[in-house]
């Protein structure tokens, strides 16, 4: 039986985003993952650990996740506290939120993120920048847009809900009720559980068939 | 020297105790199910549940005191997830993981011998199991899998199971013909999540057809399954003569936004879908399911919704578990967690439906001609399930179990 093992990773690079959102950059260690998997990251020194999808490349030198601060959490003060050469422990990537591996080129693509959520996204991205997709980040603010210049031009979304920096003013249901997607897209929701089930019910009623609806519950 | 194997659990541990207990068979050991008298005892412990827990401690417990002179082997689950209280409350035990299990013959054998448990697991791995026929059951199990990465938020088993991995499908098809040979006449492919068997690309509707395509009269149970990962050469197979037409289909919610809480990966139309496409090709195919109710949030709706998808689906059984907290998942840290009176009111019409459903189910195939394997013979009746695992008896001179009988049978404490 293969069961996780934890190891020890180099933090490299701490990345402030926003004053409760960041980046840890780690040392890879050999560690394999598919765009869209995640793997359990905790403290060096405490027994807790939680899932991060990894936010960086298969193919990337190093391995990156972003994290937002949970201020009543256990593992993200902890982990928000950690600075360069810390070390943090983690173990085998998991999971089945990944892309068809025989994807045509041309294929339409609908991400829906909340939050943190945007994180398998952007390394399905770095991963395959050929893709032909569209990503709708649900954010509160502008702010919270997070490094979206690592996205093709056009192709991503800011729907804030609290002010108007975004691209769309109004949360992510909204927009998709106003600009209904093509019944053929393959869908990947992924963050918040309200989020994921709204939206899901509305790309089926917008004739996306729930095979075609791939999702990724953080909390 | 005979050893008593008490086994706990899923049919993954009875499949893995059955192996051993046919390997020490062979290697001229008695085996038996029963204590009293035993040189060893092996427990295979479950830890699904704190119940399980409570049960597995309750049976070493009562083990040691029945017959305290026998060596105490615990393997099993547990052994995974409650390692130092094992140690603690049972010093004179010897402890074998899940890893080192399939090796366990060649540590009770020094241990016997020597006073010494070789503990190793250079030789083992999770499929080194022997294949046998008839141990403790009639069905012969045969482990296609092990492992999961699914990760429901309940579940402690990715935990304590390890990894998903795929048993060769050679392997497999040799284990199936060895069964046959020796006389089996129903195989249950077992393993921890075997929806997501993939061994090289060939997926689990694909090792079914060919385990489907080896001679012989014997029929395939597919035993627990999740409803994740059906395609249409799956749906194919149905009404297949030797594909039993009985699948244990976990549901474990009737409400879609509870299924995405559990991180579960198909929603209610999902399933829904599963089961009309099977009846579409077998309208009496039966389905029986798992369900949890009192999972942290649910509300008196959503639980409305598991009982109507019941109705729904008319489940031939329901395994009705109350949520019960496991130590570390996500669902232990989620909030609104239900107050245990709810969950036990819940569990209670849930239970009173699911016996609606069954006696509905069966009452079709009472006294009406089926195949039955035979499993048990008393005082002039034979009895056991019919191809859809429904419960049968009829009357008989014929003591010999492991045979198919086709013939008018009632079904098993039937009451009109
Ligand atoms: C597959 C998977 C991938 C994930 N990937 C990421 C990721 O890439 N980045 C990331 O930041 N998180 C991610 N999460 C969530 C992460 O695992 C933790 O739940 C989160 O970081 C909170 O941990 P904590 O120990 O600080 O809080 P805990 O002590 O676990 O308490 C958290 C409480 O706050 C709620 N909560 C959890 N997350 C949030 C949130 N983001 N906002 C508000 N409330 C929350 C929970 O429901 C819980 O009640 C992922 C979760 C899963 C299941
Ligand atoms: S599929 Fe879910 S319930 Fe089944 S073993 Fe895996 S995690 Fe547990």
């Amino acid at each position: 039986m293969r069961k996780r093992s934890f190891n020890l990773h180099k933090i490299i690079e701490k990345r402030d985003l926003t004053p409760s959102t960041f980046v840890l950059r780690m040392e890879r260690n050999g560690l394999e993952f598919v765009a869209g998997q995640h793997i359990q990251v905790g403290p060096p020194n405490g027994i807790h650990t939680r899932e991060y999808s990894i936010y960086s490349a298969p193919g990337d030198k190093d391995l990156e996740i972003l994290v937002r601060e949970v201020e009543t959490g256990l593992v993200t003060p902890a982990l928000k506290k950690l600075k360069p050469e810390d070390g943090v422990v983690i173990n085998d990537a998991v999971g089945y939120f990944t892309l068809p591996g025989d994807l045509a080129e041309e294929q339409p693509l609908l991400f829906v993120a909340s939050g943190t959520g945007i994180s398998p996204f952007h390394s399905f991205v770095k991963d395959r920048p050929a893709l032909n997709y569209r990503l709708l980040h649900g954010v509160r603010y502008a702010s919270e847009a997070y490094e979206r210049e690592d996205y093709a031009e056009g192709r991503y979304v800011a729907c804030t809900s609290q002010d108007a920096g975004g691209d769309f003013k109004g949360r992510v249901t909204d927009y998709l009720r106003q600009n209904p997607v093509n019944p053929d897209t393959l869908c990947y929701l992924c963050g918040n559980c309200d989020m994921i089930h709204e939206v899901f019910d509305i790309l089926e009623e917008q004739g996306v068939k729930s095979d075609n609806i791939f999702t990724e519950v953080y909390f | 020297m005979r050893v008593a194997f008490k086994t706990l659990g899923c049919r993954l541990n009875q499949y893995e105790t059955d192996a051993l207990a046919a390997q020490f068979r062979e290697q001229g050991y008695e085996v038996s199910e029963q204590e009293e008298g035993a040189d060893v005892v092996v427990v295979n412990t479950c830890t699904v549940t704190n119940q399980s827990n409570q049960k597995s401690r309750h049976v070493i417990s009562h083990a040691g005191k029945v017959n305290p002179t026998a060596k105490m082997v615990i393997t099993g689950c547990m052994t995974e997830s409650h390692a130092d209280q094992l140690h603690q409350k049972f010093p004179g035990a010897t402890i074998i993981n899940n890893q080192a299990k399939s090796g366990i013959f060649q540590s009770v054998d020094a241990l016997l011998k020597t006073g010494n448990p070789v503990l190793s697991n250079k030789d083992f791995d999770l499929f080194s199991y022997q294949s046998f026929t008839e141990m403790f059951h009639t069905r012969s199990l045969v482990k296609i899998q092990d492992g999961c990465d699914n990760f429901c938020t309940f579940c402690i088993i990715p935990f304590v199971r390890g990894r998903a991995v795929s048993r060769p499908a050679n392997q497999v098809l040799q284990n199936v013909r060895e069964v046959v040979a020796k006389g089996a006449k129903e195989i249950v492919l077992t393993g921890v999540n075997i929806s997501r068997y993939d061994h090289q690309g060939l997926k689990f509707s694909g090792l079914l057809d060919q385990i489907l395509n080896v001679e012989g009269d014997f029929r395939v149970r597919i035993s627990s399954i999740e409803p994740d990962r059906f395609d249409d050469h799956f749906f194919s197979l149905v009404g297949h003569p030797k594909l039993a037409p009985h699948l244990h289909l976990c549901l474990q919610s009737g409400s879609d936004r509870i299924l995405l809480q559990m991180r579960r990966m198909y929603t209610v139309s999902e399933f829904m879908s599963i089961v009309d496409r099977v009846r579409a090709r077998d309208p009496r195919f039966n389905f029986t399911t798992d369900v949890i109710v009192g999972f942290p949030g649910e509300t008196e709706e959503e639980f409305e919704e598991t009982m109507d998808v019941a109705r729904r689906v008319g489940f031939g059984h329901m395994h009705i578990f109350k949520y019960s907290v496991r130590k570390n998942t996500r669902a232990e840290r989620m909030p609104h967690h239900i107050p245990d009176a709810v969950k036990t009111d819940r569990s209670q019409r849930m239970h009173a439906l699911a016996e609606e459903l069954k006696a509905a189910y069966r009452a079709p195939f009472d006294q009406t001609e089926q195949r039955v394997l035979v499993e048990k013979w008393a005082d002039g009746k034979a009895s056991g399930y019919n191809d859809y695992y429904v419960p049968m008896v009829f009357d008989s001179d014929n003591k010999k179990r492991n045979r198919f009988e086709q013939v008018v049978a009632r079904v098993q404490d039937f009451e009109e």
